[in-house]
């Protein structure tokens, strides 16, 4: 039971964020843009969604699974604990920088954002920061309005069947 | 509080700042557009409890821009 009046959409985000259908709409369709462009590999997109879930304990964001990306548990286990020399030189550039957006965000250094820069091109740190940012954004609007946990796999991130999940 | 961006702009002829850095994902920075548009132009808050709200969260933050 969230804190706002739900809408009859057929998620529990769209279900809260529908009280402004514009917006909403709207705000979909940026979300979809960090999918749609492909300037960030899909599975680094994920683990970094999946990294700020953890940091903010978010389990409504946390129950969320992109489908095309396959994630064993060792690699599910060690996002949760922070363990990210799991993951590959260039993930753990991406998975650095989203470790620290909830919370450390000053901390993040002119090396870092180099980093980003020669891994994914210009475009591409622009878009892993803009996407990391609006992971941040999802999972407090989760925990805020206290939105309904469900477990969904989705087929194109953040959409499921055409809303946000 | 820096107010340099840490990346160059989309084109050396553009300064640096948000929209110029932005302007590398313009697919993005259009859909954020709208939708930050949307938001401040339409909706039952006041402007001005947007404003402070932002301003707040701005201080909060320590962000400079």
């Amino acid at each position: 039971m969230g804190w706002i009046t739900e809408t009859t959409a057929s998620t529990p985000l769209e279900a809260v964020l529908g009280q402004r259908p514009e917006l909403l709409k709207r705000y979909r369709a940026f979300c979809q843009t960090f999918w749609e462009d492909g300037l960030v590999p899909r599975r680094t997109l994920e683990l970094c969604r999946l990294r700020i879930a953890a940091i903010h304990d978010c389990a409504q964001e946390w129950a969320i699974r992109d489908g095309q990306v396959a994630l064993n548990n060792a690699e599910i286990a060690a996002l949760k604990r922070g363990e990210l020399t799991t993951f590959s030189a260039s993930e753990q550039v991406a998975l650095n920088i989203a470790d620290q957006i909830p919370y450390q965000h000053h901390q993040i250094t002119d090396a870092q954002i180099t980093d980003a820069d020669r891994e994914l091109t210009t475009a591409g740190a622009v878009s892993l920061l803009t996407a990391c940012a609006f992971f941040d954004v999802n999972c407090r609007l989760r925990i805020v309005l206290d939105i309904e946990e469900r477990p969904a796999e989705l087929s194109a991130p953040p959409l499921h069947h055409g809303a946000l999940a | 509080m820096s107010t340099t961006p840490r990346l160059a702009p989309a084109s050396p002829e553009m300064a640096a700042d948000f929209g110029s850095l932005m302007s590398h994902t313009p697919n993005t920075m259009l859909r954020f557009f709208e939708t930050y548009a949307e938001f401040w132009q339409n909706g039952v808050v006041a402007q001005e409890v947007k404003e402070m709200t932002r301003m707040r969260n701005a201080r909060i933050t320590d962000c400079g821009y």
